[in-house]
């Protein structure tokens, strides 16, 4: 039978890598921006979609050098005890995203949902939750993405329509009048939100079409950030450089002061929170999975059950560090800036270059024993 | 103890052995058969046996037995038994063997049996058993059966336009209302048997060129992977043959039309008859199909659209439309206008109880009267929803018990369940909605989020027979997206060109125009 053949089609996995990439950035960075750049912010996506384009091109390349899953390939690549160190590398990338993710929509649920909820159980919940996606495979996990995509996406657009009609288009000057530091860390800030797009790597076992995978990942950023790109437009006419700069997660504060035609509902916050709920969902789903997966590789488990929950298990953990302790967050944003993402690149880079040599090496010997015959 | 020993560990299968009796081999001798047969059917008061004198001069017996009302005793003259022993008295003795094996074997669905056990179950399926003297075979010989109810019109699944004709209990009968549908020689019928005691009759119907390649035989290990005393309806092999056992959701598709099977055996489907019940299974089944409806495909496409769209809301309202209300006027009060939210609240003024047990309470009193309106005749059924729904209801509201709001909630959400065309898959919103009674009632909006995207999760991983029950909403890549257009919307029929996933490929076309540019 052709659906249990833990395959998964292109679409599948553009949907996503579109909401995993979507829920973080549209949530935090628009603040972030705006305080560094202001209107030129938008120059930032731009910039920042290129260091994505660089990495999907990088990843590309790799790819297409892999015979079989990407594991695999690091060992063959750059030897047995550097492969393995490089998973090590994304497996710890993955189960901090996971935790760090987990505290985002744990946060988000308390503040916009439940103010007077646990944090605890919350995590808990959203964490079982987790389990259940993970424990059946990837197929499941693709099928709900694919069906959320657009329930997600028309009442986004159609907000972000009705939101058009509060835009101050004053608020987008002046242009051009950040500093170049600022300007690169905003860029820099918006790559780091598009690491996620790394799961393509391991992705190759499980899709039909494997060869289009970064072709997949590039409309996958070129969405993101066309809507990302559309909805900093917004809130900056909206809020103006200033307010947007100390707003928390702004977006959802647009959407409680836009009126819907008919006057039925007040506010749509409550409502509208359920997009990036589901968005963060997504992301926090990807890093369990994507952990889950290195490990059971790295432990050679058979099944995937204690891969699971040491993975679930250590998200928590970091997930209640970020909550306890707010310094976590300077200290996360220094790792993701330091060390993944110049080690994501540089691996990409280690293992294009180890490849190309090996092959070099191969050809001369091969010319050589020719020549000796 | 060693009993259990032996079955348990060295698998030898004592009481099996036991039950199964040695065939024995119907001989020439006519006492000996009867004797054999009377012992088998020893004490059975409603099993007929008579033995009758044949030939010119009356000096040759046979031995007809049969179920008391399964044969016609006022047109026993008429009846194809009753004629074959008028022409075998005025046959001479010598040719009456050489009479039965020329003429009477190739009667219409008669058919010679070689041993007694045979033989006893052929007569067990209604219809007449004759021994002769110097025979070695019984003969069944076919009458009216056993009694049955005829054609009558489906008591669910109502439609405003096209055939009213519901299966009955008769498998033949079914079988025969698929093929006046269907007249082609593609549509097989595959017959096997179940149930070790009731030996129920259940027949696999599709079409030959159209199933999937592997689907027939899935469905065939499925049905032979299990071993009951007794299957008396389809719902048995139903539960015995799906997967999931502990999902709400049902993995088969059960129809009582005739017109929806057929239909479903256009698309490739596979449909299964059991015997003694009006219910047909189709399989392999996804949400989609559980909200179509036959009369969907009878209607203009924006009729058509338009119920369609309003099921799958009613769908997804039965099983959470209390849990929002409780969220939004528990939780996120803000949503609501000021009015709304203050005529809300002047409505609960009195009521003694929270509102997650306000809305609990009026759910299971309103699925006790639906429970004692099924169970109820007729007549009464109507009377219990006319007492439950008016007069309880309003003196629920009266005495402050419940609030009018909850009583609107409450039958706002049954109205929505009975909109879902399928009563299995109604069911199982029916009983989710708990669930998000007490997921809103105690989480808010989030519980809503946590209890969707839980059952989401839930059938996303769901598959009937290989095929992914959210389809064609994910994996409609396979089918190049045709199947997306019968979906939410039915788009007009000249769109609808393609047989959907179910079909085998390369067969998928069902609709051309013989005019060059017409249809999309």
């Amino acid at each position: 039978m052709f659906a249990d053949n833990w395959k998964i089609s292109l679409r599948q996995v553009r949907r996503l890598l579109i909401l995993d990439i979507f829920g973080l950035s549209s949530l935090t960075l628009p603040g972030i921006l705006s305080s560094l750049t202001g209107a030129d912010g938008i120059f930032c996506l731009i910039l920042g979609m290129a260091g994505g384009w660089l990495l999907l091109w990088l990843m590309q390349k790799n790819l297409q050098n892999a015979e079989g899953d990407y594991y695999h390939y690091m060992k063959d690549t750059a030897g047995q005890i550097a492969g393995d160190a490089f998973m090590v590398f994304y497996y710890l990338y993955f189960v901090t995203l996971c935790g760090f993710v987990l505290y985002q929509t744990t946060t988000l649920v308390l503040t916009w949902l439940l103010p007077e909820g646990s944090y605890f159980w919350v995590s808990i919940l959203l964490l079982l939750l987790a389990a259940y996606g993970t424990v059946r495979g990837i197929e499941g996990r693709a099928r709900v993405y694919e069906i959320i995509f657009w329930f997600l996406g028309i009442p986004l657009l159609v907000m972000l329509f009705l939101a058009l009609r509060e835009v101050q288009t004053d608020y987008w000057a002046p242009l051009m009048y950040s500093k170049g530091g600022e300007f690169l860390y905003g860029s820099t800030a918006y790559w780091i939100f598009l690491l996620p797009l790394t799961a393509i790597l391991f992705l190759k076992p499980f899709c039909q079409k494997s060869e289009k995978l970064a072709g997949c990942g590039l409309s996958a950023l070129l969405y993101v950030t066309a809507l990302n790109g559309l909805i900093y437009l917004i809130l900056l006419g909206v809020f103006g450089r200033n307010t947007l700069g100390v707003l928390k997660r702004p977006v959802i504060t647009l959407m409680s002061m836009i009126n819907l035609p008919g006057g039925f509902f007040t506010r749509q916050d409550v409502i509208m929170t359920s997009v990036w709920f589901l968005a963060l969902f997504a992301l926090m789903h990807t890093g369990a999975f994507q952990s889950t997966l290195i490990l059971k590789e790295l432990f050679q488990e058979s099944g995937n059950r204690y891969s699971m929950w040491i993975s679930l298990a250590l998200a928590f953990i970091i997930g209640l560090g970020f909550f306890g302790n707010t310094f976590l967050m300077e200290i996360y944003e220094i790792y993701q800036k330091w060390i993944v993402l110049p080690g994501m690149i540089g691996i990409l880079l280690i293992l294009l270059l180890a490849h190309y040599t090996r092959r070099r090496l191969g050809i001369r010997k091969e010319k050589e024993e020719s020549e000796e015959h | 103890m060693l009993i259990f020993f032996l079955r348990r560990y060295l698998k030898i299968p004592f009481i099996m052995e036991r039950e199964k009796r040695m065939a024995v081999q119907i001989t020439s001798d006519l006492q000996e058969n009867i004797s054999q047969f009377e012992e088998l059917f020893s004490d059975c008061a409603d099993i007929k046996k008579r033995k009758v004198k044949v030939g010119q001069k009356l000096e040759k017996e046979c031995y007809i037995a049969y179920i008391e009302v399964a044969v016609s005793s006022t047109e026993w003259k008429d009846s194809a038994v009753g004629k074959i022993l008028q022409t075998l008295r005025e046959l001479p003795e010598e040719k009456l063997v050489a009479y039965v094996e020329q003429n009477v074997e190739d009667i219409s669905d008669s058919q010679p049996f070689a041993t007694i056990e045979d033989a006893a179950q052929g007569m067990l399926t209604g219809d007449v058993l004759f021994f002769l003297e110097g025979y070695d075979r019984a003969l069944k010989i076919p009458d009216k059966g056993y009694p049955g109810r005829g054609v009558y019109e489906t008591e669910s699944e109502k439609v405003i336009r096209g055939s009213n004709e519901g299966f009955s209990e008769s498998i033949k009968l079914n079988t025969a209302l698929i093929r006046k549908r269907l007249r082609s020689p593609h549509v097989k019928v595959k017959e096997s048997f179940t149930g070790k005691r009731t030996h129920t009759n259940v027949d696999l119907v599709y079409m030959k060129d159209l199933i999937y390649p592997g689907m027939l035989e899935e469905v065939e290990k499925r049905l032979g992977e299990f071993e009951i005393d007794g299957a008396l309806d389809s719902g048995i092999i139903e539960q015995l043959t799906e997967k999931r056992t502990y999902s709400p959701f049902p993995q088969f598709q059960t129809t009582q039309r005739p017109d929806r099977a057929a239909m479903a055996i256009l698309e490739g489907r596979i449909v299964l008859l059991s015997d003694n019940s009006p219910v047909a299974l189709i399989l392999p089944a996804t949400y989609n199909t559980f909200i179509q409806t036959s009369d969907d495909y009878y209607s203009r496409w924006e009729i058509a659209s338009f119920t369609r769209m309003l099921r799958y809301l009613a769908s997804f309202l039965a099983m959470t439309f209390p849990g929002l209300y409780l969220a939004m006027t528990n939780f996120h009060t803000q949503i609501l206008p000021t009015d709304l939210l203050l005529s809300l609240a002047a409505a609960r003024q009195g009521v003694p109880f929270p509102a997650v047990v306000e809305i609990i309470l009026m759910e299971v009193a309103f699925e006790l009267l639906r429970e004692a309106g099924v169970r109820l005749p007729g007549a009464n059924g109507n009377t219990i929803g006319i007492v439950g729904g008016l007069i309880i209801g309003q003196a629920a509201v009266d005495a402050n018990i419940v609030s009018p709001i909850v009583v609107i909630v409450v039958a706002l959400t049954a109205l929505c369940s009975f909109a879902v065309p399928n009563e299995e898959f109604a069911t199982a919103f029916r009983i989710l909605k708990f669930l998000f009674i007490l997921l809103c009632g105690y989480l808010g909006f989030f519980g809503f989020l946590v209890g969707t995207l839980g059952i989401l999760i839930h059938l996303s991983h769901m598959e009937s027979f290989g095929i992914p029950y959210l389809a064609p909403f994910v994996g409609a890549d396979l089918n190049g997206y045709q199947d997306e257009r019968d979906t939410f919307l039915r788009l007009p029929l000249e769109f609808l060109k393609k047989r959907p996933i179910y079909t085998k490929e390369g067969t998928r076309t069902r609709l051309k125009f013989r005019q060059q540019g017409k249809g999309k």
